[in-house]
């Protein structure tokens, strides 16, 4: 079962709002988007694995941690993002990560509720 | 590599889902649709540098296969109807047939009698699917007239908010192409003498001083520009345009023609239509109006209320807690979406191991296999 994590992505969310647009004019089921959702997940998980290849660091101060259901949620201030060809700075930036080693699935469910519980002034 | 790796993301699932769609008996169209709509949001949140220009290009082979026209003049541009979406005109366009309809016109295009905008046209076209393309056609005066081509390939004209001078000429013969498809109004029968319009589903040619050309059933423009004392005017009409007001409008047309001969210069330059929503093309200049009007009003009793309440407002502002000036120009929270290899705190020193992430960082999107960062607490 492939992380749900990313579908709180601009490519996720956009999937997920044009399914909605759908359901709305019932031109499919909740269940088809929810299968279409799934395999977003899987795409999107192999894809990130197999076609990504490049590194990034970063640096900040650490401004909040929660690790809650094998979910870290970080928040960072000031932080500077670097890869190869260029340079990123945000003044503040949420880091929500799930454990990569085991099997585990990540649902979006838990990985909401960490987005929630961190700051409720994001939404 | 941004774009490539979401347009393929796009298309690994759009291809995978295809078989659950037909499975639930849904149609094709839903899955295209689901797609373009897909698309489209990911163009509009530009979070993607360069996926734009991809999905010109698929556009543009899409619409090589349905169309069949051969290119008469240039100026053919193709966008997809985004939603509340400008439409934008990539300046090639060479593989697509290429047409330009000059319109001139006396009343309106009517697009639903009321001057509604592409997209409530569109809407109450009740087309299931969305209208995939636009196109946009230059005139021979340089104005743009849309066609929007519905995914069933039926094309429809409509008007902008301007109005764009066609000038057609029927065939000597009176030849008359076939209704378009569902809901343009035989314009021929009510035309004046020398006006047609006739759009044929797929196609408009137009052919300054030409012939019908390959396809016999479409009418073609016969003079461009340089003859705006044509008696010829076409009326294109829209969706839902009830075949009765073919007649006025014939009617009017000598009328209209010298009005129009006198507009060709005032007009505004070119508006894009939106697809969604619901504003008036007719109208769409008072609305605008309008609507700097609301907005000076607005801004003006901000003011007042403010003059107001001077005393209270610096209480206020004390209960504020961020400054949004410092924030960045996008309002964007600053995402990151990953996996965690590696965790590691000493006293308050942080570092971090992830991977497979993707970031969405002031309104841009990046990816990124591995990150290693470093964070004092």
């Amino acid at each position: 079962m492939a992380y749900q994590l990313y579908r709180n992505t601009t490519l996720g969310n956009s999937l997920q709002e044009s399914l909605d647009e759908l359901i709305q004019t019932q031109q499919i089921t909740p269940q088809l988007a929810l299968q279409v959702l799934l395999q977003f997940d899987k795409a999107i998980n192999t894809a990130l694995a197999n076609r990504v290849r490049n590194r990034v660091n970063f640096r900040g101060s650490l401004n909040t941690y929660r690790f809650c259901d094998n979910v870290w949620t970080f928040v960072l201030n000031d932080v500077e993002f670097r890869e190869v060809t260029e340079l990123v700075k945000v003044d503040k930036v949420k880091i929500v990560a799930c454990d990569g080693k085991s099997d585990s699935s990540c649902s979006a469910a838990d990985v909401l509720l960490c987005f929630c519980a961190s700051a409720l002034f994001f939404f | 590599m941004g774009p490539k790796l979401y347009k393929n993301v796009i298309d690994d699932v759009i291809n995978e889902v295809r078989e659950l769609f037909l499975d639930e008996g849904v149609d094709e169209q839903v899955l295209l649709e689901l797609k373009t709509l897909w698309e489209n949001k990911l163009l509009q949140s530009k979070a993607v540098e360069g996926f734009h220009t991809d999905e010109q290009k698929a556009l543009q082979a899409a619409q090589q296969q349905q169309q069949q026209v051969q290119q008469v003049q240039q100026v053919q541009q193709v966008t997809q109807p985004a939603q509340s979406q400008q439409v934008i005109l990539p300046p090639q366009q060479q593989q697509a047939p290429q047409q330009q309809v000059i319109v001139q016109e006396s009343k309106l295009i009517h697009m639903g009698g009321t001057g509604m905008s592409a997209a409530a046209t569109a809407a109450t076209l009740a087309l299931p699917t969305a209208v995939t393309q636009y196109q946009q056609l230059l005139t021979s005066q340089g104005q743009i007239l849309q066609l929007v081509r519905g995914p069933n390939g039926a094309q429809y004209i409509i008007q902008p908010q301007q109005q764009i001078l066609l000038q057609q000429q029927m065939q000597p013969g009176g030849v008359q192409a076939p209704v378009i498809q569902q809901v343009l109004a035989p314009l021929p029968g009510g035309l004046s003498q020398q006006a047609g319009v006739i759009i044929q589903p797929q196609q408009i040619v137009l052919t300054p001083g030409n012939k019908v050309q390959g396809n016999t059933q479409v009418m073609q423009a016969a003079a461009m520009a340089p003859q705006p004392s044509q008696a010829a005017t076409a009326q294109v009409q829209q969706v839902q345009q009830a075949p009765g007001a073919t007649a006025p409008q014939a009617s009017a047309q000598p009328q209209a023609q010298q009005q129009q001969q006198a507009q060709p210069q005032g007009q505004q330059p070119p508006m894009m239509l939106q697809v969604d929503g619901t504003g008036e093309t007719s109208s769409e200049e008072d609305e605008d109006e309008e609507e700097y009007d609301e907005d000076d009003d607005e801004e003006k009793d901000k003011d007042g209320a403010e003059d107001g309440q001077v005393e209270e407002e610096p209480l206020n502002s004390g209960d504020d807690v961020s400054d949004e000036e410092d924030q960045e120009l996008f309002e964007t929270d600053n995402v990151v979406v990953c996996q965690y290899d590696k965790i590691h705190r000493s006293k308050n020193k942080w570092k971090f191991h992830l991977k497979d992430g993707i970031m969405n960082l002031n309104g841009r999107d990046y990816v990124f296999s591995k990150a290693i960062g470093d964070a004092e607490w």
